[in-house]
């Protein structure tokens, strides 16, 4: 883990109209790192990954990444700056096949007299290898992804955020649709890439998953940071007191914290 | 279960299928209308569908995205309107003329791909920046459209182009004349670019989910926004070669072919909900419906034939495209 931190959020404001979906969110994050970012639903997960990975904009606060100040308007620029997202709702086209999902926007061309022209079989050859080292089972790459599984479907998106890598993942209930040992193999692929020093945020309502996989816990209640705690130091219990909102009293330390760096 | 060599086979099958009806019709046709089976009646077929051909490349690349154009036609018979003023000798056409001669290919070329491409531009700032809805922007676009032909006419006609351009619809290559390479030609680069560019094959993405192309990061209004452009330019083209096949235009040039246009691109297999298509197979379905209808004019049989049958084999298609989605599943 480097000792730069990746990713600082500070007093990250969201309004939807009237709705204060983010009231003030801050904390940060280092490269290498796992956070797992809880709460019930509704709380405003999704909303801060969106608003990190570009697909959102904020209404306040500031985000510094990878040292600069930055304000994405597009996900591209996000992905441009090595931030990947696997959203809540799945992002695949389905009627193309798993190939042209696997490289969504980032084809493998040769030019001939200046014109791109897509290498199929070039981009075959990565997809296959990337779905066998994940050890997905998936009948054919060619077949359009309509026929496939949700968990299938998941699966090429957790294998695009691996292959690409990037230096910060964003998932989003990543597993939601997976099997015990597709969750597995998922658990371990992000304990892979964490290892090669890429931040991870993982949105999830599963506890033992947050446990086996994250280094730090972060909860969100109504919008705001109602917990920032070390997995090592914390318990299952403490943490679901957080997320109802009945530890609020219990760790004042926390919610200091996020009140006097929320105000920027 | 089915082995893989006998699904690819089916697969083949059914990727190209209006192209097996197409030969399957041709073939009927040869067997059962006298004096079909000529290679001038062929050749005949490949030029008259010069048009709707040319015109279904932008309508389909836009269907394919997800979006649609109904200004074609119109953009269509303006492009042809403007470069029968500018170059047709009697008329409205004030028969301006190029030294050398034969810069007036180019120059009317280029002259009707910007009046679409324009109208085409148009479209997309209505969309893409406004976000209107296609079907209505493109809906007045086609009444607008056409209203300016009239008004640029004064409902006359501009005849008579100068033989430096009439050559194109006169010469013959291989019994097809020159402006029926024209469109195979485009419809061919098209279908290049669909498949095997970025570009086309970012298309597909959008037309499958813009949301989830958005998120990889490709850029979908840029995208979108060419697309209208290409289509309007392609129907700008269209113009360009009906004026060349009629030496000129009349107010009313090329009405109905918008419907044409619209039978082609689901009988050649592009779905109305976007993200599945092939240009090659949109060519295939104008050749059908100009090979039936001119075995309705062989027949001697009256004009709204053509439109009885060619409203039912759109129905049929839709049907054929359910058809084939359940087929598919059961290959899986
Ligand atoms: N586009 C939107 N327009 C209006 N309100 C929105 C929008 N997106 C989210 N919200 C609101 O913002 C709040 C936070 O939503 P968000 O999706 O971030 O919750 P979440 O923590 O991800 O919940 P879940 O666990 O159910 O996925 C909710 O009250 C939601 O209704
Ligand atoms: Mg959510």
């Amino acid at each position: 883990m480097s000792t730069e931190p990746l990713l600082v959020l500070d007093g990250i404001t969201k309004n939807f109209g009237a709705i204060e979906a983010l009231k003030g969110v801050s904390f940060s994050m280092r490269g290498g790192e796992v956070v797992a970012l809880l709460g019930d639903n509704g709380a405003g997960k999704s909303t801060l990954v969106k608003i990190i990975s570009g697909g959102l904009e904020r209404s306040g606060g500031r985000m510094v990444y990878d040292g600069r100040e930055i304000s994405f308007s597009s996900p591209a620029e996000a992905k441009a700056a090595g931030i990947e997202t696997v959203y809540q709702d799945l992002s695949l086209c389905t009627n193309v096949d798993v190939v042209a999902n696997f490289f969504m926007g980032r084809e493998i061309v040769k030019r001939f007299l200046g014109i791109p022209v897509l290498q199929e079989r070039a981009m075959e050859a990565v997809t296959a290898k990337a779905i066998a080292d994940a050890g997905t089972r998936i009948p054919s790459l060619r077949t359009n992804v309509e026929h496939l599984s949700g968990g299938q479907r998941q699966a090429i998106e957790l294998n695009r955020f691996v292959h690409w890598g990037g230096k910060l993942v964003l998932l989003d209930e990543p597993f939601a649709a997976l099997g015990v040992e597709q969750t597995r193999r998922g658990l371990d692929m992000i304990k892979k890439v964490a290892a090669q020093g890429i931040g991870v945020i993982i949105i999830t309502h599963i506890m033992t998953q947050a446990f086996q996989v994250a280094d730090r816990m972060v909860v969100i209640r109504q919008g705001q940071v109602a917990g920032d705690v070390r997995t090592a130091e914390t318990s299952a219990d403490e943490v679901v007191r957080m997320i109802t909102g009945e530890a609020a009293k219990a760790v004042p330390g926390t919610r200091e914290d996020a009140r006097t760096t929320g105000v920027a | 279960m089915v082995s893989p060599r006998r699904r690819a086979a089916i697969e083949l099958v059914l990727d190209n299928l209006v192209w097996f009806i197409l030969a399957v019709v041709l073939a009927i046709f040869s067997i059962a209308v006298p004096n079909y089976f000529q290679i001038g009646i062929f050749a005949n077929i490949v030029e008259q569908s010069t048009f709707v051909a040319t015109l279904s490349i932008g309508l389909s690349l836009l269907i394919i995205a997800g979006y649609m154009d109904l200004s074609i036609e119109s953009v269509m018979a303006l492009a042809a309107m403007v470069v029968g003023i500018l170059f047709a000798k009697s008329g409205v056409g004030i028969g301006l003329t190029l030294d050398p001669e034969w810069l007036i290919v180019p120059a009317s070329l280029v002259i009707a791909l910007a009046v679409g491409a324009l109208v085409g531009a148009s479209n997309a700032f209505f969309v893409v920046r406004l976000r209107m809805n296609a079907f209505i922007v493109t809906l007045a676009a086609y009444i607008w459209g056409r209203g300016l032909v009239v008004a640029l006419s004064g409902g006359r006609s501009a005849q008579e182009l100068p033989p430096a351009l009439r050559f194109l619809a006169i010469e013959r290559f291989l019994s097809f004349p020159l402006i029926a390479w024209v469109s195979i030609v485009a419809t061919l680069a098209f279908a290049f670019i669909l498949n095997k560019t970025p570009f086309g094959r970012h298309l597909l993405l959008i037309g499958g989910n813009a949301q989830a192309a958005y998120r990889a990061g490709i850029n979908v209004d840029r995208l979108t926004a060419i697309t209208f452009v290409i289509a309007g330019a392609m129907a700008g083209l269209a113009g360009w070669l009906l004026a060349i096949r009629t030496s000129g235009a009349t107010a009313n040039l090329g009405v109905g072919m918008l419907f044409q246009a619209f039978a082609a691109v689901v009988i050649g297999g592009v779905s109305l909900k976007g993200g599945v298509g092939s240009l090659t197979g949109v060519y295939a379905g104008v050749l059908l419906l100009a090979s039936i209808q001119t075995a309705i004019n062989l027949m001697g049989l009256p004009a709204h034939f053509t439109q009885l049958i060619q409203g039912g084999m759109v129905l049929v298609a839709v049907l054929l495209d359910t058809v084939k989605l359940s087929i598919r599943k059961k290959l899986i």
